[in-house]
């Protein structure tokens, strides 16, 4: 499973998607929307995306994630549109038969969504607001 | 040749929507659709070094060679969880 939503996520159907009877462990990330950022307070965010894109880069993701760790397995649900502060934004979700290679192989993919996967988000503070600068990414 | 350009995030407004359509000569590049998009909109310019380039929902380099109807896209730096 590797998608993008407008709806709000439940984690349930992205950890039912990796776990199976050879996984001892499943790590599991959740992208909260924080109510700060570099001291200014956010009301909410707008996420925009290359829907079809990020969903074709994020299952890149789940393949690098493969040919590093073959023995685990990857689900990942992305977000967009308008979200709350306290929302979840993004989650992932890797299982593998034992917890090192799960905590491993999730912080990667998360790493790598960000320098990838084409999504963009937008902060609305009381008092204006602004996309995000992040990575340029390597062509 | 005639190619479609989409954009995302805060390029939108600059480019005054979300998709524009670019004349190009036979054979042009990414790096010519480059240079056309910076004089056909001036304040997309200081912000075109910083994009990566995506033909048909793949990367790719400035090199590549662009083909009638491609629906090239404009990616913007990836934002989301900058801080760890």
């Amino acid at each position: 499973m590797f998608d993008l939503t407008e709806d709000p996520l439940d984690p349930g159907p992205v950890v039912e998607d990796v776990r199976h009877p050879g996984s001892g462990a499943v790590v599991v990330f959740l992208g909260i929307v924080r109510d700060e950022d570099h001291g200014r307070r956010v009301r909410y965010l707008e996420y925009d995306s290359y829907r079809s894109m990020a969903e074709k880069e994020m299952r890149k993701v789940g393949e690098e994630v493969l040919a590093r760790w073959p023995a685990t397995r990857i689900a990942m649900r992305h977000r967009f549109g308008r979200l709350e502060v306290g929302e979840t934004a993004l989650v992932a979700a890797v299982s593998a038969p034992h917890r090192g290679d799960a905590f491993e192989a999730c912080r990667y993919a998360i790493d790598r969504i960000k320098e990838i996967v084409p999504i963009w988000k937008k902060e609305v503070w009381e008092d204006g607001e602004a996309w995000l600068e992040g990575h340029p990414v390597q062509g | 040749m005639r190619v479609r350009v989409r954009l995302f995030a805060g390029l939108t407004e600059l480019a005054g929507g979300p998709e524009v359509v670019v004349d190009l000569e036979e054979g042009a590049k990414v790096r010519d659709l480059e240079d056309q998009l910076g004089r056909k909109y001036p304040r997309l310019k200081p912000l075109l070094a910083s994009l990566a380039f995506a033909v048909d929902e793949e990367y790719k380099t400035r090199d590549y060679a662009l083909h009638n109807n491609d629906e090239i896209a404009l990616i913007p730096p990836i934002s989301g969880g900058r801080d760890v």
